[in-house]
């Protein structure tokens, strides 16, 4: 399956490095795009795709364990890593 | 009775002036001004030298202005080609070249992607984000130019139903985009066939889902037209989101849906559906891939007051078939029909013997043949020779027929069932692949030696795509040097997810590539993947 350089998410790395690493290895990758900076907004640069999303709230749910609904699912908590940290920093709280 | 498309907005003008045509982005124009707007379009466009059957290419994310484009287009007798908006410059670029573009209606931004080589082909832009103070050079012409030009009549151009009206290139399987032509006949064959059966009136409220390029949107925008209601264009920032759709649809009063069975899928499992959020929605149409059975039938359930409708045909047909989903036989449906022919429209089974097939359970390609269907690929004879074939049925006269490619099965009740392709073309989404396509962008690379792109069944979008990769000898490639590579050839849509990589390819006893081999293979590990996931 596909292999990708990249160092796996370890104890020292930052929330926002595991969020940026997985939307890297598993939907960037895939859409042929390698590089994204924090603040991008991923669906405009076609990144993340409405399957994309679900993968993105499997992983803060399996991943990093917080709940996310529905109603949570929407363009201003998922349209860039920062926002995505920020969804999941307020869940910690 | 409208013979040209434009008439049907015509017609919509006179009775409606003041109601919403066209929805998008929070804005709408009114009946009387898409009307004029696209008058003043058509007028500008002839002003350029466009002369009847030049085409015109649409190239900007949806929005009031892309049923401007559409409509003024046609209106000065040329042919418009709408380009997806997200697809690579290089595949934009070949299809604005292998038509022959003479102008673009585009945005900015769009229009500095494209290449040099692209740019110095067209004659002009016109540019729907611009001001007459940043354009600069003759050949950019800003939209608020289009007050300068009369808005009361469309310019006078002969046409007839059988002119083209708009071009839809889809995936072709030597590795480069095809044309489809479609004549303004083909497309209202389609449209008044929908507007008898699905009785759609002023009062109606429909949704565009689909992108413009894709054929879908044809029922959208001129079914729409062709009542007097109004088409809410549902842009990016709506469609990923199912929650926000839900609430779109509800707070709208969406009454008529048409979309692919994944976006409705992806509805019914993240978007909290229900009869009551959804009262005035009355028909949903779907079509572009197969709808899987278990959750065709929780939709069914969840919104019990509204018809389904299943319709079936490719974009060189339009729709060709429908079958109305019957709600207390679907329970005991393990597969939906394609149904029966629409109106205007035949449709036949030829088996391997070359012989119509009559009876219950035989299986054949599935012909087409009637007004909705395609004159062929655009400047490619070749592909149009094999695929739009004289009907060898009846020698009387010449007439042509439209192979599908799609292997069916004829049911006891009169149904059609689909099986299969006969070729490896594929559906994700409801976009149509070709297996070829992604093989040649992953060929186009030089480290690759062999190249196989494999589609993997999936529930919710039919099918995913992998790669299996034989480099070059001693050469280390990346999966992801490799998708980038393909990203800048191929929508991302085609892109594979996965990439494998292998010393060498398994072949047949022919010395091909084992293209069965392989499918098994990955379908096998994708399966167990499943399983050890679950498992989990």
């Amino acid at each position: 399956m596909s292999t990708v350089n990249q160092t796996p998410a370890t104890q020292s790395s930052t929330l926002k490095d595991q969020i940026r690493e997985f939307i890297m290895e598993n939907l960037a990758h895939a859409k042929g795009i390698t590089s994204f900076t924090d603040d991008e907004n991923l669906m405009e640069s076609g990144v993340v795709d409405s399957l994309g999303i679900f993968r993105i709230v499997s992983f803060l749910e399996e991943e990093l364990h917080v709940r996310v609904s529905d109603e949570e699912i929407n363009a201003e908590t998922l349209q860039s890593v920062n926002s995505i940290e920020q969804l999941v920093l307020s869940k910690k709280k | 009775m409208a013979y040209i498309l434009q008439q049907l907005l015509t017609k919509g003008a006179e009775r409606y002036p003041e109601k919403a045509a066209v929805w998008a982005r929070g804005r709408s124009i009114t009946y009387r001004e898409l009307n004029e707007r696209s008058n003043q379009l058509a007028h500008l466009l002839r002003g350029r030298g466009i002369q009847k059957g030049d085409r015109i290419g649409i190239y900007f994310p949806k929005c009031v202005e892309s049923v401007i484009a559409m409509l003024g287009i046609v209106k000065a007798g040329a042919v418009y080609v709408p380009l997806d908006p997200q697809a690579p410059a290089d595949r934009v670029g070949y299809i604005i070249g292998n038509c022959g573009c003479r102008g673009l209606i585009t945005r900015e931004d769009k229009r500095r992607g494209l290449d040099e080589a692209t740019l110095a082909s067209l004659e002009f832009c016109v540019l729907t984000d611009e001001s007459p103070k940043s354009s600069n050079g003759a050949s950019l012409v800003p939209w608020a130019m289009l007050s300068q030009f009369p808005a009361a009549d469309a310019p006078k151009v002969v046409l007839t139903e059988t002119d083209l009206a708009y071009i839809l290139y889809t995936s072709g399987s030597t590795g480069r985009p095809k044309g489809v032509m479609l004549t303004h006949q083909n497309a209202l064959t389609f449209v008044e066939w929908c507007a008898e059966i699905f009785k759609i009136t002023s009062e109606d409220r429909l949704s565009n889902h689909a992108p413009l390029h894709f054929d879908l949107s044809v029922f959208d925008v001129y079914n729409t037209l062709e009542a007097g209601a109004t088409v809410y264009l549902i842009t990016e920032d709506l469609a990923l989101f199912p929650s926000k759709l839900a609430s779109f649809i509800e707070t709208q009063g969406i009454t008529v849906w048409y979309s692919v069975p994944s976006a409705l899928t992806l509805l019914l499992l993240h978007a909290n559906l229900s009869a009551e959020r959804l009262a005035r929605l009355r028909l949903i149409l779907f079509a572009g891939e197969v709808f899987p059975m278990k959750y065709l039938q929780q939709l069914a359930a969840t919104l019990p007051h509204v018809e389904l409708q299943n319709l079936y045909g490719p974009t060189e047909t339009n729709v060709c078939t429908y079958y109305k989903v019957e709600r207390d036989r679907l329970a005991s449906m393990d597969k939906l029909p394609i149904g029966i022919a629409c109106e205007n429209t035949e449709v036949f089974a030829v088996n391997d013997q070359d012989e119509i097939v009559t009876e219950p359970g035989g299986t054949g390609e599935l012909y087409v043949r009637g007004p909705a269907v395609t004159y062929g690929y655009w400047a490619d004879h070749e592909k149009t020779a094999k695929m739009v074939v004289p009907n060898r049925f009846q020698r009387n006269f010449e007439e042509k027929m439209y192979r599908t490619g799609d292997l069916v099965q004829l049911a006891e009740d009169g149904n059609y069932y689909f099986l299969g392709r006969r070729d490896s073309m594929i559906k994700s989404r409801g976009y149509r692949i070709e297996l070829g396509e992604i093989e040649s962008a992953l060929l186009s690379h030089d480290a690759v030696k062999e190249a196989v792109a494999i589609a993997i069944p999936d529930d919710i979008v039919s099918n995913r795509i992998i790669a299996v990769i034989a480099p070059h000898d001693g050469i280390d490639l990346k999966a992801a040097e490799l998708q980038q590579h393909c990203g800048a050839k191929i929508p991302k849509y085609m892109i594979p997810e996965s990439i494998e990589f292998r010393i060498s390819l398994p072949k047949t006893s022919t010395g091909k590539v084992d293209r069965v081999q392989l499918t098994q293979e990955s379908i096998r590990a994708a399966q167990q993947t499943a399983t050890e996931a679950v498992s989990q």
